[in-house]
C-alpha cells in the first residue's frame, strides 16, 4: 500500500484547504438551498405567491456556483486538469458526484433564471429566434425541469457535507451526520437570502416558518456531532476537545451557533409572534454563521488526526 | 408626577430608571460571579483599533509603545473577555429593543431643532474627545465610574462624580447641540 505520510502538506497535519474550499462549500450549500425552494413552491403551484423564491432569488444561485466554482478552480493546483473528473463516473466518490451535479444543475439554474426572465422584465427580449424557441420548450416543460432541479439541488448541498465526510483520514470530518448537517444549512442559508430579497410579507412568513424548522435541526444536528465525539474513540474526542476549550471553541459556539442559529432563530420566532424586527438582521446572521460554520469546519477538520 | 406633553406623545416604553439602575448592578454583580470580571465599554473599542492596526501596519503597531503593550509575546488583541462582553450587549441591546418595540428603521436620534448633519458632527467630536479622555483615565462610564465605584475604589467614586459633574456643569453651554 502507498501510503501519503512523505508528503509535506498532508503529514502530520493537513494544510491544503484554505478559504477557497470553504467559501465553494458554503456558495454551493446556499446555491442549492435557493434552487430547492425554486423548484418547490413552483411544483406545489405557489409561483404567484412566492414570486421572490421561485423568480428573483434564482438569480443569485448561478452567480453563487459561478464564483464557488471559481474559486475551486483557483484553489487548483494543475489548473487545465479539471476536465478529468469528467472522464469517469463514481458512484463511491463525492467528488465525483459532485462534478456531474454541477455540470447539470449550472446550466440548468441559468436556464430556470433565463425562463422567467420575461416575466421580471416585461421588456425583455431575446432578440434571436432560436433563443425565444428554446424558452417556450423550457416554459412548456418547466414542472419536469423542477422536478429535476429539486433533486440536484438536494445532491448538491449534501454532497459539500459528504466531500468532507468521505475523508477517513480527518477523524472530525469522518462522520456520516456531516451529509445531513450541511444539506440543512446550506437550505437555511438559502432560505434566508429569499427572505432577504422579499419584500411581500406573506411570502416572508412562509419562508420564516420552514427556516425556523431548519435552524432547529441543524441544532439538534450538531449536538448529536457532539455527542457522537463524546462517546467515540480518543481520536474523536481529541476532535472534541478543540470545540470544547480548544482553538475553535469562540469560533464555533460564539459565531456558529449563538451568533449564526441560536439569535437568528429567536428574532424570526419573535418576528412570526408580531414584533418588529429588522427584515435584514436574521437573514444577515444566517448567511454569516452558514459561511463560518464552513470556515471553521474546514479549517478545524485539517487538524484533526489519528493518533500514529 | 406631572408627565410633559411631548412625553406623553411618546410610547415607547422604557424601564423605570430605578429598577434599570439595580438590574445594571445585578448584571455586575452577576459578571464578577460568573467571570471575575467587571463590566467595561472602552476596552473593547480599544482592542478593535489595536487589531485593525496590526491588521493595516503590523511593525508599526508592535513599535508603538501603546499599542505593542497588546501585541506582546503573539497574544491576539481580539483574545480579551471584553470584546464578546461588548457583542453581547449590542445583541441584548437589539433585542430588548424588539421585545419592547423601540426597533425602527436606521434613524438619527436627535433633538427637535438640530439637523441631521450637525448631530451627526457634534456625537463624533464627542466620541473622539470621549475615547481619548478613557484612555487618559484608563475607563470610560462603565469600565471605569460603574465598575470602579462598585468595588468602592476611590478613582472609581471620583470618575463617577467628575463625568457626571463636568456634563452637569458644561450642558447648558452645549445645549444648543440638541434642543
Amino acid at each position: 500500500m502507498v501510503s501519503g505520510k512523505h508528503i509535506a502538506e498532508i503529514y502530520p497535519v493537513l494544510h491544503l484547504w484554505h478559504w477557497e474550499i470553504s467559501l465553494y462549500l458554503f456558495l454551493g450549500g446556499l446555491a442549492g438551498g435557493i434552487l430547492f425552494f425554486a423548484a418547490y413552491f413552483f411544483i406545489i403551484g405557489k409561483e404567484k405567491e412566492m414570486s421572490t423564491t421561485v423568480k428573483w432569488a434564482t438569480f443569485i444561485a448561478p452567480l453563487a456556483l459561478m464564483i464557488g466554482l471559481s474559486s475551486l478552480l483557483y484553489d487548483l493546483h494543475h489548473k487545465l486538469y479539471f476536465w478529468r473528473l469528467f472522464t469517469t463516473v463514481r458512484f463511491t466518490s463525492p467528488m465525483s458526484w459532485g462534478a456531474w451535479t454541477l455540470l447539470i444543475i449550472f446550466p440548468l439554474s441559468i436556464i430556470w433564471v433565463a425562463s422567467f426572465m420575461k416575466d421580471m422584465f416585461p421588456n425583455w427580449n431575446w432578440k434571436w429566434k432560436y433563443l425565444n424557441q428554446f424558452e417556450s420548450f423550457v416554459i412548456k416543460y418547466r414542472l419536469p425541469f423542477a422536478w429535476i432541479l429539486m433533486f440536484l439541488s438536494i445532491i448538491l448541498a449534501v454532497y459539500t457535507g459528504i466531500l468532507l465526510s468521505a475523508f477517513n483520514a480527518r477523524p472530525l470530518w469522518n462522520v456520516s451526520i456531516l451529509g445531513p448537517l450541511f444539506l440543512v444549512s446550506g437550505f437555511s442559508t438559502g432560505l434566508a437570502t429569499s427572505m432577504w430579497l422579499s419584500k411581500n410579507d406573506a411570502e416572508r412568513r412562509i419562508l420564516s416558518r420552514i427556516d425556523i424548522f431548519f435552524i432547529l435541526t441543524e441544532l439538534f444536528l450538531i449536538i448529536h456531532l457532539f455527542m457522537g465525539f463524546m462517546a467515540g474513540t480518543a481520536v474523536k474526542l481529541e476532535a472534541f476537545r478543540l470545540f470544547m476549550g480548544g482553538s475553535f471553541t469562540i469560533s464555533f459556539w460564539i459565531f456558529v451557533v449563538l451568533l449564526g442559529l441560536i439569535f437568528p432563530v429567536t428574532l424570526e420566532i419573535l418576528e412570526l409572534n408580531g414584533y418588529h424586527v429588522p427584515k435584514w438582521v436574521p437573514p444577515l446572521l444566517i448567511l454569516f454563521g452558514g459561511l463560518m460554520f464552513r470556515f471553521v469546519m474546514v479549517d478545524a477538520g485539517q487538524i484533526t488526526r489519528f493518533l500514529y | 408626577m406631572e408627565t410633559l406633553p411631548k412625553q406623553k406623545k411618546n410610547k415607547t416604553k422604557y424601564i423605570n430608571p430605578y429598577l434599570g439602575g439595580v438590574l445594571m448592578g445585578i448584571v455586575m454583580l452577576i459578571s464578577i460571579f460568573i467571570s471575575g470580571r467587571e463590566l467595561g465599554i472602552s476596552g473593547a473599542i480599544r482592542d478593535s483599533v489595536v487589531a485593525t492596526a496590526n491588521v493595516i501596519s503590523p511593525t508599526a503597531a508592535k513599535k508603538s509603545s501603546y499599542y505593542g503593550k497588546f501585541l506582546k509575546n503573539g497574544h491576539h488583541p481580539m483574545d480579551n473577555w471584553l470584546d464578546y462582553e461588548v457583542l453581547g450587549a449590542i445583541l441584548g441591546g437589539l433585542l430588548s429593543g424588539i421585545l419592547f418595540k423601540r426597533v425602527r428603521k436606521p434613524f438619527v436620534e436627535r433633538g427637535p431643532n438640530v439637523s441631521r448633519g450637525r448631530r451627526l458632527t457634534a456625537a463624533l467630536i464627542g466620541g473622539i474627545l470621549f475615547g481619548f479622555g478613557t484612555r487618559l483615565g484608563r475607563g470610560c462610564t462603565s469600565g471605569a465610574a460603574l465598575s470602579g465605584a462598585s468595588t468602592f475604589a476611590f478613582g472609581g467614586v471620583l470618575v463617577m462624580f467628575i463625568l457626571f459633574g463636568a456634563a452637569f456643569a458644561v450642558a447648558y453651554f452645549f445645549r444648543k447641540l440638541w434642543i
